[in-house]
């Protein structure tokens, strides 16, 4: 590699370090946080059949899941100003991403609720506990295990998806190799060093999951 | 301290429960045994309602409750029917992710809004008295049944009920183990606890019950003192099922 390319590398680093910390990683923390909350409420709609919202809940689990994120994307930030709806980029991105993780996680929140033994439930009303009170106390925490692995998967993913933001011009990561790419005609270099940072990103995130995952076994036979 | 009057239950078109009467004296043990499939369990479940009748006066303390024709209970007198009575589980149902000692401080912190301080002086005696000192700091998978049993039990007393129901505590116990379950219940039953017990346990209802009952086809078939409804049944039905037992037994 000549001293031109090794500058490039050099010189694009910080920029795209910057734009994965203020757009890669904020976009899908704060999407994920959402979504998990979305994807909690969901799951209990159908774990407990409320009659109508159980009904939605399955429709948009059903659309979300049906359809490319790109496109879903697209419908927020370019479609909906036609019937008066504008969005900035950061926010519609935050909107498409925290539906898709609320449909997705919420699969992944009702089937860690349902592993869990009915005999938890009935321990708990038992003891003269109500509903919210089993769930809080007895079965989320034990759900929380069962869910990390699975839950960690779907965020991994959705580090690498908000890629996708760069289609409706948020200035993260990909956007920023993009960019310098275009002035400098050195793709290979620019992604490759763009893939690298997302990938050390994910290592990190992988880590930590290991973490939870040892922290919330204390418990376990398994 | 309980009564129960023409109780039924089905579960789709099967039903379990025929029209139970029944009545339970404060500090008195009473004994359900019966063939499985017969409605013990059933009935049990029904006193703190973690099966909803369908039909049937229930009174259980100051509480009761008369289904039927829409009726049910309240969800004020569900908690109430259920704080007034401690469960023990054939499978133990342990919280897996709380100690012995959080499984019992668990229901006095979160339904009696006891102080953290207070209700570990309480499950600390509660696990004495069944005799696990010492084992506070353990959690259930690395107890044996017995002793997770007697955690079990220890965490339904925790709430001071006036009532103790018993669903077939010691059945998934191996042999040597069903000792020191029965010896705790022995004990409670010796204090003047107002218990109900689903059992196979013949000798434990021999020499704990106040009262037996039999059930079969969700029916009670025979009731009365142990003597007289083990020793000496009315009906044949009751003398084969008897019998059955005593063989198995030998």
């Amino acid at each position: 590699m000549d001293d031109r390319k090794i500058q490039i590398v050099i010189d694009s680093f910080l920029p795209m370090v910057k734009a994965a910390l203020q757009y890669t990683i904020t976009l899908a923390v704060i999407s994920f946080v959402l979504g998990l909350i979305l994807a909690v409420l969901v799951a209990l709609v159908r774990v407990w059949k409320i009659p109508v919202l159980n009904q939605i809940a399955i429709f948009y689990v059903w659309v979300i899941r049906g359809t490319p994120l790109l496109v879903q994307l697209f419908i927020i930030f370019f479609g909906l100003p036609s019937i008066g709806i504008e969005l900035d980029p950061f926010p519609a991105a935050i909107i498409a991403f925290t539906l898709n993780m609320g449909a997705y996680n919420s699969e992944i929140v009702r089937a860690a609720i349902q592993s869990i033994a009915n005999g938890q439930w009935e321990a708990a009303y038992s003891l003269g506990m109500t509903r919210g009170q089993a769930l809080r106390r007895i079965i989320l925490p034990q759900a929380t295990r069962v869910s990390v692995p699975p839950l960690s998967n779907s965020f991994i993913s959705l580090v690498k998806d908000t890629s996708l933001a760069y289609t409706i011009t948020v200035v993260e990561l990909f956007q920023v190799a993009k960019q310098i790419t275009a002035t400098t005609y050195e793709p290979l270099l620019l992604y490759s060093e763009a893939a690298v940072i997302y990938l050390i990103i994910c290592t990190v995130l992988n880590a930590l999951q290991n973490v939870m995952e040892k922290r919330l076994s204390r418990f376990s036979t398994q | 301290m309980i009564q129960i009057q023409n109780l039924h239950k089905s579960f789709g078109s099967l039903e379990v429960l025929k029209g139970i009467d029944l009545s339970l004296e404060k500090g008195k043990v009473l004994v359900i045994i019966g063939p499985s499939g017969s409605g013990k369990t059933t009935l049990l479940r029904c006193l703190n309602l973690l099966e909803t009748p369908n039909e049937g006066t229930l009174r259980l303390g100051n509480t009761t409750v008369e289904f039927g024709n829409r009726r049910k209970a309240s969800k004020q007198q569900t908690l109430d029917l259920r704080q007034s009575t401690g469960m023990v589980f054939q499978s133990y149902n342990l919280f897996p992710h709380k100690t012995a000692l959080e499984n019992v401080m668990e229901a006095q912190i979160v339904v009696q809004k006891r102080s953290k301080e207070e209700a570990r002086k309480r499950s600390i005696e509660l696990l004495a008295k069944v005799g696990l000192s010492g084992k506070e700091d353990v959690y259930p998978h690395q107890l044996s049944g017995g002793q997770q049993q007697r955690v079990g039990i220890a965490r339904a007393l925790a709430t001071d009920p006036q009532v103790m129901l018993f669903d077939e505590p010691t059945s998934a116990l191996d042999p040597e183990l069903v000792g020191e379950v029965l010896k705790v219940m022995k004990q409670l039953a010796a204090e003047g606890m107002t218990m109900v017990v689903v059992t196979h346990e013949m000798k434990f209802a021999a020499e704990a019950a106040d009262t037996v009952v039999l059930m079969d086809d969700g029916k009670i078939l025979e009731q009365g003192p142990p003597q007289q409804v083990l020793q000496n049944p009315s009906s044949e039905r009751a003398s084969q099922f008897l019998n059955l037992l005593t063989e198995k037994e030998v």
